[in-house]
């Protein structure tokens, strides 16, 4: 991307980045809330026209042929609105139906990827009766269904049980593995620091760091390095004094 | 603690006026305004028929407190979802004994706008039975404790039955049952007001019978008790009045107990009914729909259709005004004409207005056609597609229970032609106005009067108003053959037949032409225009 650049009002909320992405590569987007990532995801995938900037797909322009790009993109959003009033099973049959899938791969897709996330107990039951981390399951397999060749993952482990978490890691290690890219925002530190080859932070609308992880680290957590490229500020413990004095 | 609790409710109320916008504000002010004619039309009716109709003051008297009880006991059960108020178990986490929360809510649930009416309605029959001396303490406490009744009562239930009022599946019951109730409550004031104006002194002594029994329940004890205790019957009046207090007394240790299991039992694991994998497409459909995203999306659309409490209350209230047609005809002699079958084409135009904001359902899970890189031509066909069928469902069966009411038969087949060809046109404007003018529809299941903040619907309304307009002059050709058929020229109406079917398809074509091109560009602006939050 080159250059992507979006305001609402007179708030800036992505100030001009300029990111290269390789082809099999597990990046983590991290930043504070607020810092632009799901704006900058949002314009990434055709789901938000960017003020400015150029973003290319494998080689395709986003924003010119945006039919073609998202034919290669797979996308999990952060506020999770899905069709709820469909089943697990309904909802990918639609996503599959959608994409121009023929009818028996969906089936067999759909299934599949239904049992390796847990999920297939639930293929009758309407999403919005699903829980937090079972919507995010249905989301990302709606996601995969179409074998995209690159991911675009919104706080994708977010109220996922240990088990699925694990579950879905591996999934997604498998994918990149294959050469598919996987693009994803967090703010579990230790997680970004484990999968990811590649990293950016984003503060106030702006890259602030980018490279392999191993550079950004520098010799330190991610955590520590990316709180001391923020500059996050110390709560004071002397105003919170009277936590240690029990009420009961 | 009972002066937390209040301030917790006014609070509650003021807030709840501070937060809403101003057509909210004045949805909360006119349901005021409603309140207070039915407060002081109680007031009066209790205060002055005793007087004027000594013979009817019982009946009127139990009648009016069962009501009322009855009132109090299924509105809050209505409006559970939407009044912060009445969930106990949001007061779970604070060090709280159940016999210390029911006095506080007890005294909370007095303050309000419905507590208030009720008083004040109650309070005519203080006026309309009290005489001076002992029997005035006992009108005034019989009053009062019929309040305790509904107050107690109220909570008790609403208590009890808080875990399943959670469920979602309670809450899209409730948001069809308040619009039926709304509509039959309607039909009952009208219905009522025709039959008092019948009412002789006969009737009145058939309905003893009924009255004596119905004395029997609490709200009944108390109407008896005020009434004895009116007319000096003192001892009878007492035990009365100790019976409905001895009820409020056992209302309120259900009421504790609840509050006891509320507070205390971790919430059950909502349960989840699994449906048999039947797959995306209803089967009646299966081959009719084309298996590919049109399909898709017009299977997806009659699912909604019949799980969405919104679009099924929709489909409520236009199939009662199909019904009040067949009605209107059946007991109205001059219109018993067999051409009356042409009028089912109402219900197609009524079907397709559904459809001019044919997105606002999907609000910001629209997403998923943008991302889908779907083809927005297929897309609003699907819809239109799944609109066709159950519009044209609806026609047909209109103008089939219209001919069996007329025997206007040979009218069928035109009435169904000229239904295709209004829905099909009407599409065709929905197809432009709905990507043009598109806008969020709340969520929301669990209140039907729940606005989208948008702050635009003064537009909306003139857009709806252009678009509905404009589907009428394109009607007029249509409805001008077959006034030439009825009147002058009857040939005409067999060409209307298929004059209003062509039309309306290449309209359709038409305005799905204009609308999907559009909406090729600016799928991500129609998803903004979808999505009430903006992304940060």
């Amino acid at each position: 991307m080159r250059g992507l650049r979006k305001a609402f009002g007179a708030k800036v909320a992505v100030a001009g980045i300029d990111l290269d992405i390789p082809h099999g590569c597990f990046f983590g987007l991290v930043g504070p809330n607020g810092a632009g990532k799901t704006t900058t995801l949002g314009m990434v995938t055709g789901l938000l026209r960017p003020d400015a900037g150029l973003v290319l797909i494998d080689g395709v322009q986003v924003w010119r042929d945006p039919v073609a790009a998202k034919r290669r993109i797979g996308v999990l959003p952060e506020d999770l609105r899905l069709f709820d009033r469909l089943t697990g099973a309904e909802l990918l049959t639609y996503n599959g139906l959608l994409r121009g899938i023929p009818a028996p791969v969906v089936e067999t897709r759909a299934s599949e990827l239904l049992a390796v996330l847990g999920l297939a107990d639930a293929a009758g039951t309407l999403v919005v009766d699903y829980s937090h981390g079972m919507r995010k399951k249905i989301a990302l397999a709606s996601a995969l269904l179409h074998a995209p060749r690159v991911l675009f993952l919104d706080e994708p482990f977010e109220a996922i049980d240990p088990v699925s978490a694990r579950t879905i890691r591996g999934l997604l290690e498998r994918y990149t593995a294959g050469g598919a890219t996987v693009v994803f925002s967090s703010h579990v530190m230790e997680l970004v620091e484990r999968l990811c080859d590649r990293v950016g932070i984003m503060h106030l609308g702006r890259l602030i760091a980018e490279g392999p992880t191993d550079q950004v680290r520098a010799g330190r957590s991610l955590e520590d390095a990316f709180v001391e490229l923020v500059g996050a500020s110390h709560a004071g413990a002397e105003e919170l004094g009277w936590l240690g004095t029990w009420s009961a | 603690m009972a002066g937390h609790l209040v301030g917790l409710k006014l609070a509650l109320l003021r807030n709840g006026l501070r937060r809403s916008n101003w057509p909210q504000q004045v949805g909360l002010a006119l349901g005021a305004l409603a309140g207070l004619p039915l407060a002081f039309g109680g007031f009066l009716l209790l205060a002055l028929v005793p007087r004027a109709e000594p013979a009817a003051g019982l009946i009127l008297v139990e009648a009016v407190f069962l009501l009322v009880f009855c009132g109090w006991g299924l509105f809050p059960l209505l409006s559970f979802a939407g009044d912060a108020s009445l969930d106990p178990s949001r007061l779970a986490l604070l060090p709280l004994r159940p016999g210390q929360l029911v006095a506080g809510l007890s005294l909370a649930a007095c303050v309000g706008v419905a507590p208030l009416c009720t008083l004040v309605a109650l309070g005519g029959a203080v006026v309309g039975f009290a005489t001076l001396g002992p029997g005035m303490v006992l009108v005034v406490a019989a009053v009062l404790v019929q309040f305790a009744l509904c107050i107690v009562g109220s909570r008790a239930l609403l208590t009890a039955l808080s875990h399943q009022l959670r469920s979602r599946r309670a809450r899209d019951l409730v948001i069809v049952l308040v619009s039926v109730i709304a509509l039959g409550f309607n039909l009952a004031l009208q219905v009522g007001a025709r039959l008092a104006e019948r009412l002789e002194r006969s009737d009145l002594e058939a309905l003893r019978p009924l009255a004596r029994a119905l004395g029997w329940l609490p709200p009944g004890l108390a109407a008896r008790a005020l009434v004895n205790g009116g007319q000096g019957r003192l001892l009878a009046a007492t035990a009365e009045l100790a019976g409905a207090t001895l009820a409020v007394v056992l209302l309120g240790w259900w009421w504790w107990r609840s509050l006891d299991r509320v507070l205390t039992t971790a919430e059950p694991a909502a349960r989840r009914r699994a449906r048999q994998p039947a797959g995306l497409f209803p089967r009646p459909l299966r081959r009719l729909l084309p298996a590919d995203h049109r399909g898709a999306v017009a299977a997806k659309e009659l699912r909604y259709l019949a799980r969405h409490p919104r679009l099924r209350v929709g489909w409520v209230i236009s199939c009662l005004l199909g019904l009040g047609l067949v009605a209107f005809v059946a007991v109205t002699d001059g219109l018993q004409h067999p051409w009356i079958v042409l009028a089912a084409q109402t219900m197609a135009f009524l079907a397709a207005q559904n459809s001019l904001n044919q997105f606002g359902f999907d609000g910001p899970a629209y997403w998923t056609q943008v991302v889908a890189g779907a083809d927005p031509r297929g897309d609003l066909t699907g819809r239109n597609l799944a609109s066709m069928l159950t519009g044209t469902v609806a026609t047909a069966a209109l103008a089939l229970v219209l001919a069996a009411v007329t025997g206007g038969w040979l009218y069928v087949p035109v009435a169904l032609c000229l239904g295709v060809g209004v829905l099909a046109l009407s599409l065709g404007v929905a197809d432009v106005v709905s990507v043009r003018f598109a806008y969020p529809l709340p969520d929301d299941a669990s209140n039907l009067w729940a606005v989208q903040g948008t702050g635009q619907g003064c537009l909306v309304g003139v857009v709806q108003m252009v678009a509905f307009a404009a589907q009428g002059v394109l009607l007029l050709p249509v409805l001008a053959l077959v006034a030439v058929g009825l009147v002058l020229w009857p040939p005409a109406l067999v060409l209307a037949c298929p004059a209003a079917v062509v039309y309306g398809a290449w309209l359709w074509r038409v305005g799905l032409g204009l609308g999907a091109a559009w909406l090729t560009g600016h799928q991500p602006e129609l998803l903004t225009a979808l999505s009430s939050r903006r992304a940060a």
